[in-house]
């Protein structure tokens, strides 16, 4: 479902991105960790075509980002660290708006089940979203994923600044996503949370994925190792 | 594309600001309204009552002789146009009569300003006022964050995720900028060609003229919102947007228009009336062409005649000399007139072609001599109007003349033309040019309005495109 293939990305001379190859399949959850500039959401912004590689190439459902940058796009939904809405509409016009430009069409009721499916509490459906918190805007990210029938769903950062109980929440929508067979990509610094969530982990340094194990095979403690390892910060753990 | 532009409307309706700006506008549109209408009917009452007044004053004055009849005088009056309501143009400098008598050309006469106070340097409320100053201001207000807003709410990167592409997002933009001030000005107009289709003795109104307008400003309108929108999308910042989109409206509106006056009138100056008074004077006293002054014209003329009807002595003539002389100074008194009216018109022409010729760094001067030619408020149609009257002053003073020649005779005293002639003379009629004709002598304003839409636009297409 996403697929890269020997991606690069350079900046000059900098090398954000050397030769990363992965794959999400139906109902897989990747998560990659690494720190500030390790290349996590230099290779979301390759599939979602906002970046273009140097090398390589990168598919969505099959279809090349840069040949269909359109087409790719009616697969996925993206959820940025800080999903920001239009903070005059509602909820619910807000989920309209982005649903329609999607080109699909639903009716009020309709769209306030997406948002319930999301876990918005229905006293929030109408409100406008510039008193909404971060959890709260992010469930309206989830259920545009769910409204779209979203095949793809790119995270980068989403339970950063989320409290405990949001963070929850939110990892419990994206179990239910994966089981529902999307695939998830997610790019994040939350070790415990990855670990929980994902079916496969890579850890990223410099741009080169360093690490790739399926999640089943990794207590939480082995993964805090391997990634404090290759971090370099081995003589502290 | 749709549900972009029907989104920025839903967030725009519930803009404070926006709603202020309109309340605000629509209560300066019904007051400019109110009191232009009001204006209107007085000006209009006192100009119907001051034309019947001064030709039952002609018709009553008696049997008199013609000539004493001719420097008594009369006035041309200038219609109160329809759509002066809507741009008064010039008129408020210009006069609205010009007097009409024995061999003098004079100037028109009580313009507004001179009946005004010191106070009206200050300006008045008009509905082009609020046309051509305040909503332009509503675009921008509309327009000025229409792309920055997406970049400083990061909720650009959210279209994009849905796969919007850069030029619907845009163009979206651009429509929903543009249908706010649409409505608002289609509704002006709309109120103002139904008010002023009830008010009576309305001089010239056509609806094909409202409309005329109506595009004009609508152009304008588009032209303003395409470069908004363009500066939303080359700024960084909705505070650099709006700084921006400030400055060029004030050069548009204010510095351009300045500037060209200037220009204009250092490059052709317009003589003083002293000078203009003194070359006339000169004209009169030595002929035209400077040798040939009317004294010496004038035996000429007497010997031509005579030989012509060959004949002695004018007693002889089968008609009475003197108003046949008399005529024939008129004419050539005219020909004075005319060269040196002629002069100052090109010279206003020329004024007129260097600052229609900046139009390319504003198109506010486009859309002012559009706006005042199809209002027929323009110095131009003011030129039309004396043009008008001073040939009408030598149709009237022909009239009055050849009336002495074939009915008195020579070295009559005393003789009298009868109150039933004067009645005979035609009414001062002026009909202002059609719509069309103001539409083709306009062509070039037109133009530059093209060409200010076309150029910013296919500027909005190119840079979205690269966004």
């Amino acid at each position: 479902m996403i697929t890269t293939n020997n991606i690069t990305k350079k900046y000059g001379d900098f090398t954000a991105i050397n030769d990363l190859s992965f794959n999400v399949n139906e109902g897989e959850i990747l998560c990659l960790l690494g720190a500030n500039g390790a290349g996590k959401s230099t290779i979301i912004n390759i599939l979602l075509n906002f970046t273009l590689p140097t090398l390589g190439t990168a598919e969505i459902n099959n279809l090349d980002v840069i040949k269909n940058p359109i087409k790719t796009k009616e697969f996925l939904t993206y959820i940025p660290e800080n999903l920001m809405l239009y903070p005059t509409l509602s909820a619910v016009e807000n989920l309209d708006y982005f649903t329609k430009l999607s080109n699909k069409t639903f009716d009020q009721q309709q769209l306030q089940n997406y948002l319930s499916k999301a876990g918005l509490e229905k006293a929030a459906h109408n409100n406008r979203v510039n008193t909404f918190s971060k959890g709260m805007r992010q469930k309206v990210g989830i259920a545009l994923a769910i409204a779209k029938e979203s095949k793809v769903l790119l995270l980068d950062e989403p339970t950063s600044g989320l409290d405990p109980k949001s963070s929850n929440e939110f990892i419990s929508l994206l179990k239910k996503m994966k089981d529902d067979g999307v695939a998830i990509l997610m790019a994040t610094h939350d070790l415990f949370r990855a670990k929980e969530v994902s079916t496969h982990i890579g850890i990223m340094r410099s741009g080169i994925l360093e690490n790739y194990s399926s999640t089943s095979e990794l207590t939480l403690k082995q993964l805090e190792t391997i990634y404090l390892d290759i971090m370099n910060f081995k003589n502290v753990s | 594309m749709r549900n972009i532009i029907f989104k920025e409307l839903k967030e725009l309706s519930r803009d404070g600001r926006f709603k202020s700006a309109v309340v605000i506008s629509c209560i300066l549109l019904l007051l400019a309204l109110i009191t232009g209408v009001n204006q209107y009917k007085k000006s209009n009452q006192q100009l119907t009552e001051s034309v019947s007044k001064e030709r039952a004053i002609w018709e009553t004055q008696g049997a008199k002789n013609p000539h004493s009849a001719a420097h008594y005088g009369t006035y041309a009056f200038k219609p109160k146009f329809a759509l002066s309501l809507l741009d008064y143009g010039v008129t408020k400098y210009t006069g609205n009569s010009i007097f009409l008598e024995a061999h003098n050309r004079n100037e028109a006469s009580f313009s507004e300003a001179t009946d005004q106070t010191s106070l009206a340097r200050f300006g008045t409320l008009s509905i082009n006022f609020v046309l051509i100053y305040l909503f332009p201001l509503i675009i921008i207000l509309i327009g000025y964050n229409s792309y920055t807003k997406e970049l400083e709410n990061k909720t650009l990167t959210m279209l994009k995720s849905q796969g919007v592409s850069s030029v619907k997002l845009i163009l979206g933009k651009w429509f929903a900028t543009i249908i706010p001030i649409f409505i608002l000005t289609i509704f002006t107009f709309l109120v103002i060609g139904v008010v002023l289709s009830n008010v009576h003795d309305l001089a010239f109104f056509s609806w094909s003229s409202l409309m005329t307008l109506l595009g004009s400003y609508l152009v304008y309108y588009l032209i303003i919102s395409t470069i908004t929108v363009l500066v939303s999308l080359l700024s960084k910042s909705s505070g650099t947007s709006l700084v921006s989109t400030l400055l060029i409206w004030i050069l548009f509106s204010f510095i351009t228009p300045k500037v060209a006056t200037n220009f204009a009138n250092e490059a052709h100056p317009y003589p003083s009336k002293s000078e203009f008074n003194a070359a006339v004077a000169e004209d009169k006293k030595n002929g035209l062409d400077g040798h040939n002054p009317w004294n010496e014209a004038a035996q000429k003329l007497e010997s031509e005649t005579l030989e012509e009807y060959g004949v002695d002595k004018i007693s002889e003539l089968p008609f009475n000399y003197s108003g046949y002389r008399m005529q024939k100074g008129e004419e050539h008194e005219a020909q004075i007139y005319k060269k040196h009216y002629d002069i100052l018109n090109e010279i206003a022409i020329k004024q007129n072609k260097v600052y229609g010729s900046l139009s390319f760094l504003s198109p506010f001067i486009s859309l002012r001599f559009l706006s005042m030619d199809v209002s027929n408020t323009s110095d131009k149609l003011h030129w039309k109007f004396t043009n008008a009257a001073e040939k009408y002053r030598l149709q009237k003073q022909e009239f009055l003349n050849y009336d002495i020649k074939d009915n008195s005779k020579y070295g009559e005293r005393g003789y009298t033309m009868t109150e039933k002639k004067f009645k005979q003379l035609p009414r001062f009629n002026f009909t202002p040019p059609t719509n069309l004709e103001i539409i083709k002598e306009n062509t070039q304003n037109i133009l530059f309005l093209c060409l200010w839409l076309f150029l910013p636009f296919v500027g909005l297409l190119i840079f979205s495109k690269n966004k």
